[in-house]
């Protein structure tokens, strides 16, 4: 076919050069004659070639049919379904004058029997428990969306001894008129530090009031949370939660038998059975509106909890036990000022207002039962204040103070001291926005031992780093 | 409860009467400049964020999370620049129609060819971004591109208004193509200069008018500049000559000015976004500051 086109393209150009002189004719035909051995040349080479591929097609055919069997295919992989997976881990050194001895002994009066006391028998440390070297924790985040309806949020706590599920939560993302449902076990929104993870505290502990009032693990609770996003000019959100009500610290849930006589130093002959609550046990209500004034945003909130409480000691040295009602008032404030992409101030304060209102049951000398009202009213709060004056550097300050702890037995004040006060510095170098180094000081003076006041100074330098695909923090 | 019930009732007839227009949410000044150019007057639209700051580091406000409630549109940038800030505020918001899987959520960096695309990513490597540069908007060639593409978008969620779109953003790009000749003109004089700017910014830019980066301020993407790092730069730019510094404006001018004092290369302040220098008021803006500043 080709040759035939050559030499149809050689008529042409020989009838088109008829009229012109016999030489140049003759020139113009070793030329053409050149081009077309060229040519010729060349489809050999592509023949050639051609012969060659046939050859190795027809070898990788021979292959593949004899090696089908052995040909392995990966169709139900689903690798490009990982969900982004995040790991966190916190290291501290501690300096403190008070020795661990003292330190697990020592309790905020009227509030709580020290910080490492357990109610469930899983007696935890708190972070940063003895002096010199801590690993605090490493946590686990794992989260992605489930399907167009909802998000899926696991959190796990891995400490040295313990793994446990610190938050595990649903949240819907397509719900009408800006509600939001969230299911699970999760952070109460009440207050504004409750909800958020130590990594993002801007101080190595929580507020003196926090863990007075809820604990360790601050508003910890397994139940519901609607959100409703409300449709004003400015910020402002409503929520209300139903929980079983897990906080040790203020509700728990079971009822129990108390004994008719001391069970530590007799044998009791007879128990009054205290029934469960009712089931969910905790409610929480929250209203937070924020607005901005130039660079300034303001966000601020105020929040209430309500629920029954069970509190069993009775297997303690000095057996006792509570019954009654909690209510918890909560007042926020938080007011950042940005000066530019990388430096701001911010103030952020929290009020904590605490009534309980019930009977405890205890013990005399003589190890009989003795039933009594008990009424606390307990309040304080924290103030801090955070600059950031550089890309990479930050400063703070707070001041925490429990200025108020009425304990009323049988309507007779117990005299519970009421200027429990700490002073905490910080200072902390963030090579990234991953890593951060942390330097805090602590002036603690709200730790007693017998009745007697326990100062308390120390020094953390902690570190905190995480890893993988964590997702961004919120305001 | 009764007065509450009917105190949050009222606001909520109060401010939802329902507008008939289209509500379209941006979170760069720039991506809300074109947006206006393609609707004028028949949505509203909004920017999350202002052009005078990191666009990296955007604080999410709560303030931000109102803008996005009652939003039928959002268009981001994309390619990771928003990844610091910008779920949680969705999250907040609840709007299920700007979901990232929902029609309303529009990512731009989807529909542009992408530079610097790294084989491999290690955060050792400092705040690279897996996608590649995300600061494609700094090349005005992609400017028509993203304004079909929005235009696209505004056709589906708003037909009625669709022939309207459509003959706006004709005649933008006619309006643009004209610009584009007169700044090309203008910046052929660029060809071959060498600069260095303190982050990868203006690599769109640069390629387009085929300069030479020869460093960066930052050692790695989001690690501040240092000494023995600017020590470096400053030899670099001794052997091989430099001719431009480009400084963003919210960067500290620091290490810019000390690399001008030492090799005597003029420290040229560019604008990246709308709004990021009080001059620089639409799309056309920015691009004609650009080129003022680096022709003058």
């Amino acid at each position: 076919m080709k040759k035939l086109f050559f030499a149809g393209l050689l008529c042409i150009t020989f009838t088109a050069s008829a009229s012109d002189d016999i030489q140049q004719l003759k020139e113009e035909l070793k030329k053409q004659q050149e081009i077309i051995n060229q040519l010729q040349e060349k489809v050999k080479e592509l023949q050639k070639q051609q012969e060659i591929t046939e050859e190795t097609k027809q070898k990788l055919n021979q292959l593949h049919q004899s090696q089908i069997d052995k040909l392995l295919s990966n169709p139900f992989s689903q690798a490009k379904f990982v969900p982004d997976i995040s790991l966190i881990m916190d290291f501290s050194y501690v300096s403190r004058n008070l020795t661990d001895v003292t330190y697990k002994a020592v309790n905020i009066p009227g509030f709580n029997h020290g910080l490492f006391h357990s109610h469930g028998g899983n007696s935890e440390a708190p972070y940063n428990a003895e002096r010199g070297f801590n690993f605090n924790y490493s946590e686990l985040y794992i989260s992605q969306a489930v399907d167009p309806y909802f998000d899926l949020v696991g959190i796990f706590h891995l400490g040295e001894g313990s793994f446990e599920i610190d938050e595990g939560y649903f949240r819907t993302k397509s719900l009408p008129f800006n509600l939001q449902l969230k299911g699970g076990k999760f952070y109460s929104k009440f207050g504004r530090l409750n909800e958020q993870h130590h990594h993002v505290w801007d101080f190595v502990d929580a507020p003196l009031i926090y863990r007075a009032v809820f604990g360790e693990h601050n508003l910890l609770e397994k139940g519901a949370q609607l959100t409703w996003l409300a449709p004003t000019p400015f910020y402002l959100m409503f929520g209300v939660e139903v929980f079983q009500g897990d906080n040790e610290n203020n509700f728990n849930r079971n009822g129990f038998l108390v004994p008719n006589t001391n069970p530590i130093n007799t044998t009791p002959t007879d128990y009054l059975k205290i029934s469960d609550t009712k089931k969910p046990n905790l409610y929480t209500f929250f209203i937070k509106p924020s607005f901005d004034i130039g660079n300034l945003s303001i966000l601020g909130g105020f929040s209430y909890a309500e629920g029954k409480t069970r509190i069993d000691h009775l297997e303690d040295e000095t057996p006792h036990a509570l019954t009654g009602t909690t209510k918890i008032y909560g007042l926020d404030l938080t007011v950042r000022y940005s000066i530019d992409s990388y430096r701001y101030i911010t103030w952020q304060s929290e009020y904590i207002h605490r009534n309980f209102d019930g009977v405890r049951y205890g013990y005399d000398n003589a190890n009989n039962l003795i039933t009594s009202f008990l009424d606390k009213k307990q309040a304080g709060f924290y103030s801090q204040l955070v600059y950031k004056f550089d890309q990479r550097w930050r400063v703070g300050a707070r001041y925490d103070l429990i200025n108020k702890n009425d304990v009323f037995v049988n309507n007779t004040d117990s005299n519970q001291p009421d200027n429990l006060y700490k002073y905490s510095f910080m200072i902390d170098f963030l090579p990234s926005e991953f890593s951060r180094i942390r330097l805090q000081y602590n002036c603690d003076r709200s730790l007693f031992l017998d009745g007697e006041r326990k100062p308390n100074n120390e020094i953390i330098l902690q570190f905190n780093m995480a890893i993988g695909a964590h997702g961004a923090h919120g305001f | 409860m009764r007065i509450l019930i009917s105190i949050i009732l009222t606001i909520f007839i109060g401010f939802n009467i329902a507008k008939a227009d289209i509500k379209v949410v941006t979170t760069y000044p720039y991506i809300a400049s074109i947006v206006k150019e393609i609707v004028k007057n028949k949505a509203t639209v909004e920017s999350l964020a202002e052009g005078n700051l990191d666009p990296h580091f955007i604080v999410p406000k709560p303030s931000l999370v109102v803008k996005l409630r009652n939003a039928d549109l959002i268009i981001i940038n994309g390619a990771g620049l928003e990844i610091g800030w910008l779920l949680p505020l969705i999250n907040q918001a609840s709007n299920p129609k700007i979901n990232p899987s929902s029609s309303g959520f529009l990512d731009l960096s989807q529909f542009v060819n992408l530079i610097q695309k790294p084989e491999t990513v290690s955060r050792s490597m400092g705040d690279v971004h897996p996608e590649g540069n995300p600061h494609f908007h700094l090349d005005p060639y992609n400017i028509p591109v993203i304004a079909d593409v929005i235009t696209n978008k505004l056709c589906r969620l708003d037909v009625s208004n669709c022939k309207f779109y459509e003959s706006n953003n004709t005649d933008f790009k006619e309006r643009w193509k004209k610009k584009l000749k007169e700044w090309n003109e203008k910046l052929s004089i660029l060809k071959g200069k060498k600069v260095v700017g303190y982050h990868k910014l203006f690599d769109y830019f640069i390629e387009r008018y085929n300069l030479n980066l020869i460093g960066t301020l930052e050692p790695l993407p989001g690690i501040p500049p240092n000494a023995k790092h600017t020590e470096n730069l400053i030899n670099i730019a001794k052997s091989q000559g430099l001719d431009y510094i480009f400084q963003d404006v919210y960067h500290s001018q620091k290490p810019a000015k000390f690399l001008a004092e030492k090799t005597g290369v003029r420290m040229i302040i560019l604008p990246h976004d709308v709004g990021s220098i009080p001059e620089v008021k639409d799309i056309f803006g920015l691009f004609d500051e650009i080129v003022r500043r680096l022709t003058q």
